[in-house]
């Protein structure tokens, strides 16, 4: 039934969106472009003679298409959950959310699909479909298992996303919020290795950003490591951590007579 | 000519005082960037540790003057963030630019003078305390090499950054939403203004063209100048050499910036107001 739902939205946002297809094509175009620009800065690198150690361009480009690949497929779902919801705290009108029969978090993920973050994700694949031409994979195991790997680091990306959206209930108003998200994903952005051990064990398995792009970039490109699943559990947690604080921050919101 | 200094000056300093006031009611907010900031750092610190490995020097800079070039890159971007375009933009999709052109004061100037007291507060609340991050936490060495230049380069930055921000707002009088055009220009800033990658590492060609662009003006010089570069832009400019070179480009910005003013106060028509 809830898959239903959601699946309806997700069509009625995608209506929304072409109703207004210059502002779409736009903004999606914008968004392709600016992942068009992010690897330019390791291709500059690598140009200067200079590397990451143990990593080609390619195999870093790979890596980083991965990481905006599940940011963007997060995005899509869940960013908007912060942006509707800081509205909601700030226009004192989240009452008319939480009168709906349904769940709340439920709601303003379903009426929030951002349909504009698809530049994200093709321009992504489009890069990762270019790098791994150029790298070659694993092999099967290690696809499979980039697979999985890939999934928790979308929804480590998810959880963090809501943990944001949980703080702007008390948080008000602030539209930074997002900056603190990403700047703790952007160490997933790179190869794990060239941090500190202690760090690269808080980034592997404590706030796992490392599996939002350069864990599974690893095993996709260089084989399976069976420690790196372990890896799946903080990501779990962290989603259901993220869910469990918004339902939890709910019951802080204070409605202003909006 | 000393009233009208007077009453600029005095003019200057209540709207500054009053828009202090007013974003002071968001203080906490600023205070993201005391995560943000030394989070951004710490990765920067890693990714070039890596690529330097046991190289000496790359692009003319150590590994030393990069984490500080990377400290005075978003240090000086907390005192000289601007979003004029934004506002400008605003004002003039809403029709509430009216409200401007019927006061006895130049918008710009209003803006320029709001800009000083939202800086004051970045200046407290993000430039301070991520100073102290980067000094008393990481060890970071950020005392300027030539206080002087550094002062002044930065006071230029404040200015291009808002003169440029100014004139992308002033593009909405033409177009009405221009936030295409905005997200356009960061796209391009994010690269060209050093912001992500010193302007060193670019090759030759787009280095020359760069100096006739705004975007090095507004980071890479003055976070060069901030470090005592020696190889400023890759031509082994000197630092008060690209002080000059700032300043000269200041100078076309706000020229140009008033020949667009001129030319685009005309087509305002109030819409919504």
């Amino acid at each position: 039934m809830k898959l239903k739902v959601y699946l309806t939205c997700i069509k009625i946002s995608i209506a929304q969106a072409t109703a207004y297809r210059a502002d779409f094509i736009m903004s999606t175009f914008i968004t392709l472009l600016s992942n068009i620009f992010f690897p330019l800065v390791t291709i500059v690198i690598y140009a200067n003679g200079l590397e990451f150690p143990g990593w080609t361009m390619w195999e870093v480009l790979a890596l980083q298409s991965i990481f905006s690949l599940s940011r963007g497929i997060a995005s899509m779902c869940l960013s908007s959950v912060m942006w509707a919801t800081m509205d909601h705290v700030r226009g004192g009108s989240f009452e008319t959310v939480l009168l709906k029969p349904i769940s709340p978090l439920f709601y303003i993920m379903t009426t929030n699909f951002s349909v504009s973050q698809i530049g994200l994700v093709v321009g992504s694949a489009v890069v990762l479909t270019v790098s791994l031409i150029n790298t070659g994979v694993s092999g099967v195991l290690g696809v499979l298992s980039a697979i999985v790997l890939f999934i928790g680091g979308i929804l480590v990306a998810a959880g963090l996303f809501l943990i944001m959206a949980a703080i702007s209930f008390i948080w008000v108003g602030n539209s930074r919020l997002d900056e603190i998200s990403s700047s703790v994903s952007n160490f997933g952005n790179y190869p794990l290795q060239i941090f500190g051990q202690g760090l690269r064990i808080v980034m592997a398995f404590v706030i796992p950003a490392g599996m939002i792009g350069s864990l599974p970039a690893e095993v996709l490109l260089k084989g399976v490591e069976p420690l790196y699943f372990l890896g799946l559990i903080p990501c779990v947690l962290v989603l259901m951590f993220g869910v469990w604080i918004y339902n939890r921050m709910i019951k802080r919101y204070e409605g202003v007579g909006g | 000519m000393l009233e009208k200094i007077r009453h600029i000056f005095g003019e200057g300093k209540a709207v500054a005082f009053a828009t202090y006031k007013e974003w002071s009611a968001y203080r906490t907010h600023s205070l993201v960037s005391a995560f943000v900031g030394p989070t951004y750092f710490i990765v920067q610190y890693f990714v070039w540790k890596a690529v330097y490995g046991d190289a000496a020097m790359i692009a003319g800079m150590s590994f030393e003057a990069m984490v500080r070039y990377y400290g005075a890159s978003a240090l000086i971007g907390y005192l000289t963030m601007d979003f004029a375009d934004w506002n400008l933009q605003m004002l003039i999709r809403t029709g509430k630019f009216l409200t401007f052109v019927l006061r006895p004061i130049n918008h710009r100037r209003f803006a320029l003078e709001q800009k000083l007291g939202h800086r004051v507060l970045g200046l407290i609340f993000e430039f301070i305390p991520c100073l102290l991050i980067l000094w008393l936490l990481f060890g970071v060495d950020m005392r300027p090499v030539y206080l002087g230049w550094t002062i002044l380069s930065v006071a230029i930055t404040f200015l291009m950054n808002f003169y440029v921000n100014y004139t992308l707002g002033m593009t909405a009088f033409f177009l009405v939403n221009a936030g295409g055009i905005r997200v356009v220009y960061q796209l391009f800033a994010n690269v060209l203004s050093g912001a992500l990658i010193p302007i060193n590492f670019f090759p030759e060609a787009v280095r020359r063209i760069m100096m006739f662009l705004p975007f090095q003006y507004t980071n890479y010089i003055p976070a060069m100048v901030w470090t005592g570069g020696a190889d400023i832009a890759g031509f082994g400019l000197s630092v008060p050499e690209a002080v000059m070179f700032q300043g000269i480009a200041l100078v076309i910005m706000i020229g140009f910036s008033e020949l667009l003013y001129r030319a685009a106060i005309r087509r305002f028509t109030a819409v919504g107001a």
